[in-house]
Formats: C-alpha cells, sequence, structure tokens
C-alpha cells in the first residue's frame, strides 16, 4: 500500500472549489426548491371525508383528533404543532381525501392558533 | 503531578448527542474516564407496546436520527414474517435502495463529525456538501430529509419513475467521483494522518471480546457483515465486496467507512439498473397473528437487531431492539486511558457513537 | 498627538482595518469550503453584538483582573500598531522599535495564559497551559526570524529596515526561509488554525475564553483581530520592504496587495490543515523551526552583513 502524503494537498482542491463558487444558498433571501413530494403541513378535502376515523385512529404523534356529535356529525381537528408529518394519514385513507402539502413554515405568534378544523359536519351549538 | 477531572458533556461541543464523559487527567494524559448515558431515554421499547402496529413504523423511525430507515425497515421484516405478508420484489428494491443511501449518508456525515472535532473544517463541509446530493435524492423520493417514512408494513410507500431514474444514475455517479476526492484527502494529508494514525487502536481480539460490530469491527478485520451472511432484502442478487482494513486504528475506520460508501453507490446503481416493474407494496391486516421473531440487519454502524413478539392483537407485546452502538460505548473507557486528552476527539468519533439508538 | 491615537494610525484606522480584515479572512475561507460567507458588515454586526450581550463570570474569580486582561490585551496591540509603518507612512519610530513591538505583540499571548489560569473553570486552565506550551514553541522562531531582516539591515528600527530594503533588496529574497518561519509564528500567534490548540473547540470548548462574556469577549476578539492586521503589516514591512517605490500610489497599492496576499495565505493555511496535537507542535517548534532559524542567523552572520 503505497502512499504519498503530502503537505499541500489540499491546495489544488481548495482551489478548484473557489473557482466552482459557492454550493450553499442563501434561503430566506431566495425561494426554496423544494420536491412535490414534501411532506408539509396536512390539507383535507372535506368533501370526500366519510368520516371513519382510520387516519385518527393511525395517526402516531395524535396529530389528529374526531370528535363525534352523532353517526353523521363530527369533526376533524388536526394540530400541526404534535404532527410529526410522517404521511401515515395520507396511506390510511381508503377514499384519498388527505394528502400533505409543501407548506413547513407555519409559524404563528401562539401555537394554539396553529390548530385547526379540517372537516366540520353538523355543530353542537345548534 | 495533581491528577484533576475533566467534564465533557452532556452539553460540548465534542458531543453532538447527550452523553456524559468525567476524565480524569494527569498534566494532558487522560488515566481515566466514567462514561454515563440515559439524557435520551425516551421509553421507545415501552411505547411502542401501547402503539398499534402501523404507528409503530413511524415510533421506531425516530429511534435514531440517522439511521432511521434501517430501523423500520427491520421492523417492518419482523412484523411482515410474524403476519406472512410478501413484499413485491420491487419494494424490495426500493427499501434496498434507501437503505444503501442511509449508509452513505451516514458515512459522510460521521466524516464530517470527525473532521470537525479534528479542527478540520474544510472537509467537514465538503463531506457534508456531498451528503446533499444523496438527501436530496431521497427528499425526492419520500419528502423528507431524513425520516423518509419509506416503510409501511407490506412494502414501501415511494415510487421511482424513468426520468428520477435516470436523473439519479447522473448524480450517483457525480457523487462516486466525490467520495473518491474524500478518499484522495483522507490518504494523502500529511495532517489528517498524524492527527488519526495509530490512535485508538482495537485488536481483533478485543472486537471479539467486547462483541463489537459493524464498521469498527471491520476495520480491525473482523469480517462480519449483515448484509452478506445473513442476506435480506434481496442483498444475494447484488454484486458488492465486504471491505475489510487490518490497521484497526481511527484513519483505518475512516478510510474504511468512505469504501464502504462507494459500494453503497454500486449497490444503488445496480438498483435503478434493474428495478423490476410492478407494485411496491401489499395492504396487510392490521392484527397479527400470535408469535416471536427476530430480525437482524446490517446498519450504517453495525448489526441492528430487532425482537417483536406478538399476541395476536393489533398492538406487540413487546419490542426489543438492540443498537450496533453500545458494545463500542462499552469499550471506550479502555480506549480513553492512557492518551492524550488531544485524541480524545479523535478516539470518541472515532468509534461513531449514536447516543439516540443507544438510549432508545 | 490625539489624533495619532485616535485615528491614524491608532485605534480608529486599526479599527477597520481589524474589520475589514476578519471580514476577508472569513470569506476567503467560506469560499474555499463551497460556502457564501458573511456580508461585508458581520464582523461589526458581531461586534456591537456581543458589547450588548450580558456579562458573566464565574464565582470566586478576581473581577478587576479579568475586567483588565483584554484590555491590556488591546492596549498592547494597539501601541504595536503606533510603530508599525503603514503603506511606507512611518508616524512613529526610534531605534529599537522593533524590539518593543514584539514585546507587545507577545503580550496578549501571555494575557491569554493569565486569562486561563485566573478564571477557575478547568478547560479555561487546560487551554492556558497549552497557550503557554505553544507560546513557547512558536515565540522563539518567530523572534528570531525577525532579527534576520534586522541584522541583514544592521538596525533595530522598523522604518530603516523597511526603507534601506526599498534601496537594495527585499528580504524575502535572501531570507525565504525566515519568512517562512515568522509566517508559521504568526500563525501561532494568532491562534489560528492549524495552530488553534489552545481554544480546540472540541476539546476543551473555548480555551482560556471559555468563561469570558460579553464586552469581555468582544474586546479579547477585537484585540486579535488588531493583531492579525499588525502582524501582517510587520511582516510586510521587514520582509518586503513595505512595498516602497517611488510614487505614493503605488506604494499604497503594493503594500495593500502584498498584506492582502498574506492575509489570503493566512486563510488557506486555516482551510488547508487539521488541528495539530500540541505535542506534534512542540516537537516541530524545538527540533525543526527553532533549530532553522538559528542556522538562518548562522547564514546572515556568514554572509557579513555585506549587502
Amino acid at each position: 500500500m503505497a502512499k504519498k502524503l503530502s503537505r499541500i494537498f489540499l491546495l489544488s482542491k481548495l482551489w478548484a472549489v473557489f473557482l466552482e463558487g459557492p454550493t450553499t444558498g442563501g434561503y430566506p433571501f431566495e425561494p426554496l426548491q423544494l420536491p412535490s413530494g414534501f411532506r408539509g403541513k396536512v390539507v383535507m378535502n372535506a368533501h370526500l371525508c366519510n368520516g371513519c376515523g382510520l387516519c385518527v385512529q393511525d395517526c402516531p404523534a395524535s396529530a389528529l383528533k374526531i370528535e363525534r356529535f352523532d353517526k353523521q356529525h363530527f369533526r376533524i381537528v388536526y394540530n400541526p404543532a404534535r404532527c410529526a408529518y410522517c404521511g401515515q394519514c395520507e396511506i390510511s385513507c381508503h377514499r384519498g381525501a388527505i394528502h400533505l402539502t409543501n407548506d413547513f413554515n407555519p409559524a404563528v405568534q401562539h401555537i394554539g392558533n396553529l390548530i385547526e378544523v379540517l372537516v366540520e359536519r353538523g355543530l353542537p351549538k345548534g | 503531578m495533581s491528577r484533576f477531572t475533566v467534564p465533557i458533556g452532556p452539553q460540548h461541543p465534542l458531543l453532538k448527542e447527550p452523553l456524559s464523559f468525567q476524565l480524569t487527567l494527569e498534566g494532558e494524559e487522560v488515566v481515566d474516564s466514567v462514561i454515563r448515558l440515559g439524557y435520551v431515554h425516551r421509553g421507545i421499547e415501552r411505547l411502542s407496546e401501547k402503539r398499534t402496529y402501523i404507528q409503530n413504523v413511524h415510533l421506531v423511525e425516530r429511534v435514531c436520527g440517522i439511521c432511521s430507515h434501517v430501523h423500520t425497515t427491520t421492523y417492518c421484516m419482523g412484523v411482515e414474517s410474524l403476519a406472512g405478508v410478501t413484499v413485491p420484489v420491487r419494494g424490495l428494491y426500493l427499501r434496498t435502495f434507501f437503505c444503501e443511501l442511509e449508509r452513505i449518508h451516514s458515512h459522510l456525515l460521521w466524516l464530517g463529525v470527525l473532521a470537525k472535532n479534528l479542527g478540520f473544517d474544510t472537509v467537514f463541509m465538503y463531506a457534508w456538501r456531498d451528503r446533499e446530493i444523496v438527501l436530496d435524492i431521497m427528499e425526492e423520493l419520500s419528502g423528507g430529509r431524513v425520516s423518509h417514512a419509506a416503510n409501511v408494513i407490506g412494502g414501501v410507500r415511494v415510487d421511482i419513475n424513468d426520468s428520477q431514474r435516470k436523473t439519479m444514475t447522473v448524480s450517483l455517479k457525480s457523487l462516486s467521483q466525490k467520495i473518491t476526492d474524500l478518499r484522495n484527502i483522507v490518504e494523502h494529508e500529511t495532517n489528517f494522518h498524524a492527527r488519526t494514525r495509530d490512535i485508538g487502536t482495537l485488536t481483533a481480539e478485543q472486537i471479539r471480546q467486547y462483541c463489537i460490530v459493524g464498521p469498527i469491527a471491520r476495520a480491525s478485520n473482523v469480517d462480519v457483515d449483515m448484509r452478506r451472511d445473513v442476506p435480506y432484502n434481496l442483498y444475494e442478487k447484488f454484486d458488492f465486496s465486504v471491505i475489510t482494513r487490518s490497521e484497526g486504528d481511527v484513519w483505518a475506520r475512516t478510510t474504511l467507512r468512505i469504501q464502504e460508501a462507494q459500494e453503497s453507490i454500486k449497490i444503488c446503481l445496480q438498483i435503478l439498473d434493474s428495478l423490476p416493474p410492478g407494485a411496491v407494496a401489499v395492504r396487510a391486516k392490521r392484527r397479527v397473528p400470535p408469535g416471536e421473531v427476530i430480525c437482524r440487519s446490517e446498519a450504517p454502524r453495525g448489526e441492528l437487531l430487532y425482537y417483536i413478539q406478538s399476541d395476536g392483537s393489533d398492538r406487540p407485546a413487546r419490542i426489543k431492539i438492540r443498537t450496533p452502538t453500545l458494545p463500542s460505548l462499552a469499550i471506550l473507557p479502555d480506549l480513553l486511558r492512557g492518551i492524550n486528552m488531544a485524541d480524545v476527539s479523535a478516539v470518541v468519533s472515532g468509534v461513531d457513537l449514536c447516543i439516540a439508538c443507544v438510549d432508545r | 498627538m490625539s489624533f495619532k491615537v485616535l485615528v491614524f494610525p491608532g485605534f480608529g484606522f486599526l479599527f477597520c482595518l481589524a474589520m475589514l480584515a476578519e471580514w476577508i479572512d472569513r470569506r476567503m475561507i467560506a469560499r474555499f469550503q463551497g460556502r457564501v460567507g458573511p456580508p461585508v458588515f458581520q464582523p461589526l454586526a458581531d461586534f456591537i453584538k456581543l458589547l450588548g450581550k450580558e456579562d458573566l463570570l464565574p464565582t470566586g474569580v478576581n473581577e478587576k483582573l479579568m475586567a483588565a486582561l483584554p484590555l491590556i490585551s488591546l492596549a498592547a496591540c494597539l501601541t504595536a500598531g503606533m510603530y508599525i509603518p503603514v503603506a511606507g507612512v512611518s508616524v512613529n519610530n526610534f531605534e529599537g522599535d522593533l524590539i518593543v513591538v514584539l514585546f507587545l505583540l507577545s503580550l496578549p499571548s501571555l494575557l491569554y495564559f493569565l486569562a486561563g489560569w485566573s478564571s477557575i473553570g478547568i478547560y479555561s486552565i487546560l487551554g492556558g497551559n497549552r497557550a503557554l506550551l505553544q507560546f513557547f514553541s512558536y515565540e522563539v522562531p518567530f523572534l528570531l526570524a525577525l532579527s534576520g531582516p534586522a541584522i541583514l539591515n544592521s538596525s533595530w528600527n522598523i522604518t530603516d529596515i523597511m526603507v534601506n530594503q526599498s534601496t537594495s533588496i527585499w528580504a524575502i529574497f535572501v531570507l525565504p526561509v525566515g519568512f517562512m518561519l515568522a509566517f508559521f509564528g504568526l500563525i501561532g500567534k494568532l491562534k489560528r488554525d492549524p495552530l488553534d490548540i489552545p481554544k480546540a473547540q472540541s476539546e476543551i470548548v473555548a480555551g482560556p475564553l471559555t468563561e469570558f462574556s460579553g464586552r469581555k469577549l468582544a474586546i479579547w476578539h477585537l484585540a486579535n483581530q488588531i493583531q492579525t492586521v499588525v502582524g501582517i503589516f510587520l511582516l510586510v514591512d521587514t520582509y518586503f520592504g513595505g512595498g516602497v517605490i517611488e510614487s505614493r500610489l503605488a506604494t499604497f497599492l503594493l503594500f495593500s496587495f502584498l498584506a492582502l496576499l498574506i492575509l489570503v495565505s493566512l486563510s488557506v493555511m486555516s482551510a488547508m490543515y487539521a488541528r495539530l496535537r500540541i505535542d506534534q507542535l512542540a516537537r516541530l517548534g524545538w527540533k525543526r523551526l527553532i533549530p532553522l532559524s538559528l542556522l538562518q542567523i548562522a547564514f546572515i552572520v556568514w554572509m557579513g552583513k555585506g549587502f
């Protein structure tokens, strides 16, 4: 195993990288390229949902909750602060109602403001 | 000369994960060390008994932040063999593809951490820059950079189309070139040699005595590799060689890992070349018949073992995870005894600790 | 006098140059590593932000000493800057100012050790020990290397050394080895990569400066940056004749170019090497560099300084 040790081995490499220019980007000032399959915030096609509750049952982080008022009336509440963005709800949904968007930056002042109602069938107040 | 104790960790620039060393120094020489663990214990094994098999896929993915895919793969393999599900060939190919990408990613990450700890920031930046190629591929396929969530029980949920195959082949070939560059740096740079040669040397007897697995064992000429010894995921179909070295020092581990990354690229290219058509997953039942299974696989850091016991419900009765890093942690006090304080960083990063894996 | 102290070549001038030098250095290293690097106002922003941070000290330390150390270090570097001719303009000089400058430039290293020793933390003490060991390894070759041009030009006045060279020949052509030694010594003095042994991050956190924060840390950093500028100017003046040629503008340009060259070389060295171990440095210093620098002195004496 013949190895030539060199004290200036990296010099040419440094020069090549210098000429090549930086590979990092300036993200907050420049747009970020995300692949289409990126797993971000969960959204739901409310009219496709039949309230079977499989997504809620399979959610590993309990980010989805279902509140049933009676047989037809329910609502699904989503808490992005708990969400692990694993996409299990997307796999579990037989009706293709759920998918994950490219939105990865849901910053708010109060963490409670993140919680949103995805599906609402019937109101408890009535 | 008076002795004094230097605390390293749980928070210290040397450690990327919480772990505590109490080094007793005499001058600059380490005479004794005590290790404390448990700072990232999350009770995953117990937690997994409370969750369904489907939820556990995502739970075991979070055992480790670097080798996340191999954890889910091993877990899914176990559950599938209990449930009697046969995964489609295309699904297995894609699983292996992700496993190998993850190996490259883990080895490059490790090289960067070692270089950073040696004060060699340039190699750190280069290694992590090149690692981005792998992460981009995984992100494009699965939608996540490190938590891929690519596995489901019964297959995978990702698929490759033809245009992706072409671009990925090109970028993997360019990555191979870049890894060769990194290898040249490691082999030819004088200061890197000065800091890593004959440091933290382990003999084959020590490896066997402490049951050390993975790249550390292979760097000391102990020829173990689950991919070849217990073929799973169709590894027997691919042409790759298991690399061993005889030096057993930090430098040998470095070059060995870089060579392994290159072998992984070879496997990835073969997969992209010969990906069979078909489905990627089959639907599995929620309930798993009673039984127990032991599953082994080769994580980037060595042999990973899952023991799964089922009582016939939709939740496992017991899951036991044995991660490859624990034995290497056990040998650290031996390795640290009698070395220079400045070599602590090389030795500790040389064994590639994954504390999240160890604590679970 | 107050103009000299506060503006040129005193605090204001050196402060601006220090910020500029830090930016160029960081930017160059970033580019060598394939990164974008910080924008031009980043060093100033860092400095101002550090000034505004809370100033904490561990209990039991001598607070007055801890406050005085960075200030003395800064003062030493600034005073050294007063005697260094910039672009051929010499504001202050007297026979023997080279020795004073060398002494003032080695003060921060000793204060650095003292900072480690007097702040009680274990990392600081280890770092202080290492700083002192490193000091003995690089300081002797540095002093011997810089006395080369002085003996060559039969003067211990930096301005004289500079002016002499503009009429004869630059010292670097006669003593290339001496320049290498001085350059190496400068890296050690500034505690830059690959000789950042006393503040090796992955081993002893931040070395002697671990317990410093806020204003004190800002002043330590500023002192180090000003030391960088002064050290580079010293090398240009002694080994390149200060770049002095007939026209003032050409002198200015040549001087800037040479200073920039040395600064970029420092960045290249930082990017190119892994950190040495303290015993490796000591071995290198005492077995290679000090004999080399002694040989060089013997070489000058043998030449009979009849240049």
